[in-house]
């Protein structure tokens, strides 16, 4: 066990390619660490410098307060699980597991032991026989995972181990890999662009956008107080609503609609010029299901309604223009093209909700929850009640 | 077969056999005039009157096809060992590694599959007889090995450059060092290329005529195909001798083939299908 700190840590590939960037992270003993960004923002890469698989352009990597930034994989003593699985086609399950151990010329004894442990703890005992083409998916996952455990190394590292399963075993496989480091306690930095895996598994969450580290936090915190605009924009399902709005004497003011800036919140700096404001789609709730007179409320037209049984998104459009800025467009996995000067709001309501599309509804919302950034900078606005803990 | 009408289907193994016939067509051509009583003339692809299987005998004996074989045997053997080892190195070192020069390295191997013997025979003879090497095994070997390995490294490298890459990564975190994810990994899984390497230097040996025929000139140094020739020579009448002579001579790298040809279709096919 042990924690890895990356220290300034920049990889250019050839041609000029600038896939992490001055990036410094620390990983703490034990720890559970997510990275996660859209594709092509350099986690992937980051795990692999972190394996010895990739060499730095500059910087230096630490584990256990080893200095092993020329070392190669094997001196570094992590495990990594693959995509792919990358289970040796040729061997069979219990040989699959044993190789590294092997490799090591560990005693026979003690391998059939280990191999023998982490298959009952994995549930493979009756595949060990078996060859990895023989298995299904979820199981090939599995052995992946053993082959990590068996070795006992200081850290795992997992690229997008569970991206090749089908929704409902991803969720199983899930629970049984946050069971797995309550267990063990062993250091894992995870590499997902899946931001329900990263808010589910990780202690902590990195997040990176075009190999910069945009914040590291706890995933609570990453909700709450995102540090800034691609941030609010990548976590969070659905994606916070974003739009530009007037800051003028104590509120905010976008596409008719004017809602009081929360008591606190201090944008003085910003009387009358534009802001962008972020509002949760489940910090707004339909007031005639829950009356809150303390709550200003919004009164707009429904035009979809997307029932989930247990809440219901309510869609509405608002006649202010989309937040246009490069950061949202990078993170927004589906991007809603419903005419350029408004922009389609999203509340997440109570099921009970009688908001039909075409209706009216009022919705009350937390003016207390209301996120606000610098359009020029996309930075997160202080003045905040609880600062952030970036 | 589902979405292949039957239509289709008969023409399929219509063009298949009509092309299996033009294959097997001379081959059975040689082995049925083989059995033919000796001294007759066998025309065209009838079968013998009586069946003369004595007729490979006497070739092996008259023809001294021991001493050939015996050659061919020990020529083919060693180049193919060698030359195998040599491409599944070379391979993956082109096939895997980076490294300065590794482009230039690659395209002196192709040349090297682009140069026939005729080409440098003349100053190869003179190198070999300055080494002393004319008239030994060595003469027949060592060219060979060059010559095999240029398409052998080809051949290899392609078989490492498809091997899934975190495979590769994955037995290196394990601690593997470069040698053993060669020989533990991907050697075990490259084994129908590595046999289809091994049957093609097998029969390009086994077949090797020009080579032996200017590097040798003791009886006890000359391989299967001169001995053929030299044995054609003697009996220029006789056909069905002459043809058992042939068969003896194909015989070797026919049964390679039929034992590895599972292994030597699917290196045939690796890279072509998704597996």
């Amino acid at each position: 066990m042990a924690e890895i700190v990356l220290e300034h840590v920049t990889k250019v590939f050839g041609g000029g390619v600038v896939a992490v960037n001055d990036l410094s992270l620390e990983i703490r003993d034990g720890e559970f660490m997510v990275l996660v960004g859209p594709s092509g923002c350099g986690k992937s890469t980051i795990l692999r410098i972190i394996a010895g698989l990739e060499e730095v352009t500059a910087g230096e990597v630490r584990i256990g307060g080893r200095q092993v930034t020329d070392l190669s994989p094997r001196e570094r003593d992590v495990a990594m699980v693959f995509q792919n699985y990358a289970l040796y086609p040729h061997m069979t399950v219990e040989q699959n597991l044993g190789f590294g151990l092997r490799l090591r010329r560990m005693p026979k004894e003690e391998i059939r032991r280990r191999v023998t442990e982490v298959a009952r703890i994995l549930g493979l005992e009756e595949l060990l026989p078996r060859k990895p083409a023989a298995l299904s998916g979820g199981q090939r996952q599995r052995v992946a995972m053993g082959r990590a455990m068996v070795r006992e190394p200081v850290a795992f590292l997992m690229d997008e181990p569970l991206s090749n399963l089908d929704a409902k075993l991803r969720v199983q496989m899930r629970a049984q890999l946050a069971q797995l480091h309550d267990r063990l306690g062993t250091t894992t930095v995870y590499v997902t662009h899946d931001q329900v895996e990263a808010m589910t598994l990780g202690e902590r969450v990195a997040v990176l956008r075009d190999g910069v580290l945009q914040q590291v936090a706890t995933p609570q915190d990453l909700y709450a107080h995102p540090a800034n605009l691609f941030v609010a924009a990548f976590i969070g399902s659905p994606p916070m609503n974003l739009v530009e709005a007037t800051v003028r004497h104590g509120t905010v003011a976008f596409g008719g609609l004017e809602l009081p800036l929360p008591p606190g919140v201090d944008l003085s700096a910003y009387e009358g010029r534009t802001v962008i404001l972020g509002i949760r789609p489940a910090d707004m709730e339909d007031a005639e299901v829950w009356p809150d007179p303390s709550r200003p409320e919004i009164e707009v037209t429904v035009e979809v309604t997307e029932d989930l049984g247990s809440e219901v998104n309510v869609l509405f459009g608002v006649d202010a223009p989309p937040v246009a800025v490069e950061e949202t467009a990078a993170a927004a996995e589906e991007t809603f093209l419903l005419g350029e000067a408004r922009s389609i709001f999203c509340a997440r309501v109570d099921a009970r909700t009688r908001a039909r599309p075409g209706g009216r509804v009022r919705l009350s919302v937390d003016p207390t929850r209301f996120h606000f950034f610098d359009p020029a900078t996309g930075a997160a606005l202080p003045g905040r009640a609880e600062p952030s803990a970036a | 077969m589902t979405g292949i009408s039957r239509r289709q289907v008969v023409a399929n193994y219509a063009i298949l056999i009509a092309f299996s016939a033009i294959a097997i067509y001379p081959i059975a051509g040689v082995i049925l005039a083989s059995l033919y009583p000796r001294g007759t003339n066998p025309s065209g692809f009838s079968l013998p009157p009586s069946w003369n299987f004595g007729n490979l005998a006497t070739a092996w004996t008259e023809g001294q096809f021991g001493m050939y074989v015996r050659s061919s045997v020990i020529v083919a053997t060693v180049v193919v060992i060698v030359s195998t080892v040599l491409s599944i190195l070379g391979g993956y070192a082109l096939g895997t590694m980076r490294f300065r020069g590794a482009t230039t390295v690659f395209y002196l191997f192709l040349l090297g599959m682009i140069i026939p013997f005729e080409a440098i025979v003349v100053p190869l003879y003179y190198d070999l007889r300055a080494l002393r090497m004319i008239d030994t095994y060595w003469a027949l070997i060592l060219p060979e090995i060059s010559g095999s390995v240029a398409f052998g490294v080809f051949w290899m490298r392609a078989f490492f450059l498809s091997a899934p890459r975190s495979l590769i990564e994955a037995a290196r975190i394990d601690g593997a060092s470069s040698w053993h994810i060669l020989w533990r990994v991907l050697v075990p899984l490259g084994r129908p290329a590595i046999l289809t390497l091994v049957v093609l230097t097998f029969a390009g040996s086994w077949n090797e005529f020009f080579l032996p025929l200017v590097m040798t000139t003791d009886p006890k140094y000359i391989t299967v195909p001169q001995g053929l020739s030299l044995f054609s020579g003697r009996y220029t009448t006789d056909t069905p001798l002459l043809a058992a002579g042939a068969v003896i001579v194909m015989l070797p790298v026919l049964v390679v083939y039929v034992f590895t040809q599972r292994e030597f279709i699917r290196g045939m096919l690796s890279g072509a299908l998704k597996g």
